[in-house]
């Protein structure tokens, strides 16, 4: 076979999914196009919960797209639509009148470029609290305490948290967006290439951070670097052109991967 | 159980129904805004809709000349304390009508205070008062509806020095007086009080940008009191219970309400930090320990320079202060009524215009979807935004003006003149908010959303204060451009001599409609033969540019407050 025909040969989404443990999120057959150019073909893939889940794939085979439907960010995109099944627990997340303010509270998210909001640290850790409690000031004091503490910035801002977010280097501004997600605990945190705008010590700084939090969350995370992946991640799954080519745990993959695509991908001869 | 479950919930109900309330209306507000623009597109479509025969629009003036007939006493006698001494002033009014003949006796007396004026108003049913009081140096009025002449005799009172050319056919004379006070050099204590609201600001806006320790070691003193002084600085209202409130009275009372409290928020922080045993002389340890510095500047900076601007209200400029007198007294006459016509349409107009089309803005770009009616929509603003003024004017006429059909039929009057403006600057407010709110970037939105915002909140919380300098740029070009506009104006009815202060809701009330603007008199100034009227006019138009300079230079300055406040 030649290499062309391997990466024109499509094979199908992957219908072998398992997991050890239980599942926190099920996306089960989900088609997604933006307007009529189809994105996402039949994916399917479950999350396991209290564990890093990375997905790995060329440019613009649906990573991204894929994450953000989980917790509907491209409902802002007026021509995407989708079908197809989301579940978290008991909520059906892709159903037409689900709770968009509640499942985005449920399941946080990290951008590609770290984007606080031009308000002081302080606020921008505690806005989040106070847009769905009613904290009093002590207790919205420990929150953001607790919270920068855990995203590890804590011992950097903790004598300026009403300076601007926006004016600290571009690993604290990410590292402040995840205290921020964590501040209001959701359930699973997605991460859409958090690294992709650092430098080696910040993405250090941030892998290291992730392997702390998924002590308490489930961590979703998009990924090009390969490295990164099987670093930080438990399962891993290879996406090509919309499909949802191979899932399995990380060593699998990296080792010995069943399909032949995916192996051309990590030893890095196409992609 | 998660640990920040066990805290209070904010209740989601409030939230959703401010959601739909608030897009709600930002839809209506888009949808008046399209309904006054589908009109004028009408409009402009069916020119025949405007024909003269329909409706014709009448100069509703009543021009009533300045009387010959001139009484002016100088100086009356006072004693010491500034009272007067003399018998008050009598006049006796008489006429006859269909209903028999009239006759009526009026007591004026003279005070020394200044700017109290009553007028009087004559009608078939007689006089509206008995007694009239009048401050020195002001200039009074009698006003009659009757078709007959009136005849005036002074009854008591000290002679006055000018002279009587017999019993006046016309209805309107003016009495003169001065009186010679305490504070004969003309400063008063009202005055005196402005000027150290004035200083206290200045002082303490010089403390805050300039901190230096021998002007801090005083208020470090007083500094565990801070909360007294924060209580203090509210006493200042209290002098509304005691006296009346005048827009100059205002004024000063916030200037003592906002330096007061930059003094106990300034000795709050020095309070703090010499708790923490830090130096004094520290300006960034110091601006950071004053609690809301940067709002408490801008507001300062914001009522020095505003108060500054009403001056002119209280000190004697008769080139802002004095009527148009008449055709003969080109020097004596002054803006006074184009000034508060200027005032008064652009008030209408911005209250009008502001809220709408930011409104429609917000709703074009954040909530509607992009479908072949927004587009239309869209189309429509920005051909409306370069559609020449005069059709503006037109509209306004159609509308506005006249009565049938489209028209509400509010007449040649300020309200018409107003709402056409607001609907002139509309499109232009409406592209610059849909530029500014378009160059908010994508990524605060998506990590507002990603934390649970609903559209308002992300709206209200995070894109609004983003692009409000853009917005106020646009609101600044669309005053600016309204500010000196004067052809809509000549169309919708704005005369070029009117001789008393514009009533801003007359057309609702029915009373005297009659208005012009700035630029309209100093058009009506420079037809007129008299050279003289051509420098009355480059005055005007001076004064026309200071207008806008003032109101310009405050939109700057809030707009440079939300851009540092979004930068630094």
């Amino acid at each position: 076979m030649t290499e062309e025909n391997i990466e024109n040969d499509i094979p199908p989404s992957t219908r072998k999914l398992n997991i050890d443990g239980d599942a926190e999120i099920h996306i089960d057959g989900l088609d997604l196009w933006y307007g009529t150019k189809q994105a996402l073909y039949d994916v399917s893939l479950p999350i396991a919960k209290n564990c890093v889940t990375s997905l790995i794939g060329p440019s613009g085979c649906g990573k991204s797209t894929l994450l953000r439907t989980i917790n509907r960010m491209n409902d802002l995109i007026p021509i995407c639509r989708y079908e197809g099944k989301i579940v978290q627990g008991e909520t059906e997340i892709t159903a037409k009148d689900a709770d968009l303010v509640g499942i985005r509270k449920n399941i946080g998210m990290v951008f590609q470029r770290p984007n606080p909001f031009p308000k002081s640290i302080y606020d921008n850790v505690a806005y989040g609290v106070k847009l769905h409690h009613k904290p009093s000031r002590e207790q919205l004091d420990s929150i953001v305490e607790k919270s920068l503490k855990r995203a590890a910035i804590w011992s950097e801002v903790s004598d300026r948290l009403h300076d601007l977010g926006t004016s600290l280097s571009g690993g604290q501004q990410q590292r402040l967006c995840i205290a921020r997600s964590i501040a209001i605990e959701p359930d699973v945190i997605l991460m859409d290439e958090p690294c992709s705008a650092l430098d080696p010590i910040a993405t250090a700084a941030i892998e290291e951070l992730i392997l702390e939090l998924k002590k308490d969350f489930t961590v979703v995370i998009v990924t090009h670097s390969m490295s990164q992946a099987a670093r930080v991640s438990d399962y891993t799954g290879f996406m090509y052109l919309g499909r949802m080519v191979e899932f399995n745990k990380t060593e699998k993959i990296f080792s010995d991967p069943d399909q032949e695509l995916t192996k051309r991908y990590i030893t890095g001869r196409f992609g | 159980m998660k640990e920040i479950d066990k805290l209070p919930v904010r209740n989601r109900k409030g939230r959703e129904l401010i959601e739909k309330v608030g897009s709600g209306s930002l839809a209506l507000t888009s949808i008046i805004g399209l309904v006054f623009l589908l009109i004028l597109v009408y409009q402009i479509a069916k020119p025949t809709i405007i024909n003269g025969e329909e409706g014709e629009i009448v100069a509703a003036t009543e021009f009533l000349p300045i009387s010959d007939y001139i009484l002016k006493w100088d100086h009356p006698s006072v004693d010491e304390d500034g009272n007067l001494i003399s018998e008050p002033i009598i006049l006796q009014l008489a006429w006859d009508d269909e209903n028999g003949s009239h006759e009526h006796e009026i007591e004026i007396t003279v005070i020394s205070q200044r700017n109290v004026k009553e007028n009087i108003q004559l009608n078939e049913n007689g006089v509206d008062t008995n007694e009239v009081t009048v401050g020195k140096k002001t200039k009074f009025y009698i006003y009659s509806t009757l078709n007959t002449p009136v005849s005036v005799h002074q009854i008591s009172g000290p002679t006055p020095a000018a002279n009587e050319t017999g019993y006046p056919l016309v209805n309107t004379f003016v009495i003169q007086s001065d009186v010679s006070t305490v504070f004969s050099n003309g400063i008063t204590i009202e005055e005196t009080v402005a000027i150290m609201s004035w200083c206290l600001l200045m002082v303490m806006i010089f403390v805050y940008v300039f901190p230096n320790e021998k002007m801090l070691q005083p208020i470090a003193s007083i500094s565990k009191n801070h909360q007294i002084l924060r209580w203090i600085s509210l006493v200042p209202f209290f002098f509304f219970i005691l006296y009346e409130i005048t827009v100059f009275r205002f004024f000063i009372v916030l200037n003592f309400f906002i330096g007061l409290r930059m003094l106990a928020n300034l000795s709050e922080g020095i309070f703090r930090l010499s708790n923490q045993m830090k130096p004094l002389n520290d300006r960034t340890l110091l601006k950071h320990s004053i609690v809301n510095r940067d709002g408490l500047m801008l507001w300062a900076r914001l009522f020095f320079f505003v108060s500054i601007f009403f001056i002119p209200l209280n000190v004697h400029i008769p080139f802002l202060t004095e009527r148009y007198q008449d055709i003969f007294q080109p020097y004596s006459s002054g803006i006074r009524s184009a000034f508060y016509g200027t005032f008064w349409v652009m008030g209408i107009a911005m209250v009008m215009a502001i809220p709408v089309s930011i409104g429609a803005a917000i709703y074009l770009e954040e909530y509607a979807k992009p479908t072949r009616l927004t587009k239309l929509i869209q189309a429509l603003i920005t051909n409306l935004a370069g559609v020449p003024s005069i059709v503006f004017g037109l509209f306004g006429l159609a509308i506005f003006v006249r009565e049938g059909g489209f028209g509400l039929g509010f007449g040649p009057s300020i309200f018409a003149a107003g709402l056409t403006m607001g609907v002139m600057a509309m499109p232009i407010i409406v592209l610059a908010a849909q530029e500014a709110l378009r160059s908010v970037p994508r990524s605060i939105r998506e990590s507002a959303y990603g934390i649970g915002c609903t559209r308002w909140q992300v709206t209200k919380d995070h894109v609004l204060p983003s692009a409000m300098p853009g917005m106020m740029t646009g609101t600044i070009l669309a005053m600016s451009r309204i500010v000196g506009e004067a052809a809509p104006l000549l169309v919708v009815g704005a005369f070029g001599a009117v001789l008393f202060d514009p009533e801003p809701f007359a057309a609702l009330t029915d009373g005297n409609i009659n208005f012009t603007v700035i630029p309209i008199q100093i058009y009506a100034w420079t037809a007129e033969p008299g050279h003289e009227w051509h420098a009355m006019a480059a005055a005007a138009s001076i004064a026309l540019i200071a207008v806008m300079i003032s109101m310009n230079s405050i939109a700057i300055i809030l707009r440079e407050y939300y851009r540092r406040r979004l930068n630094s």
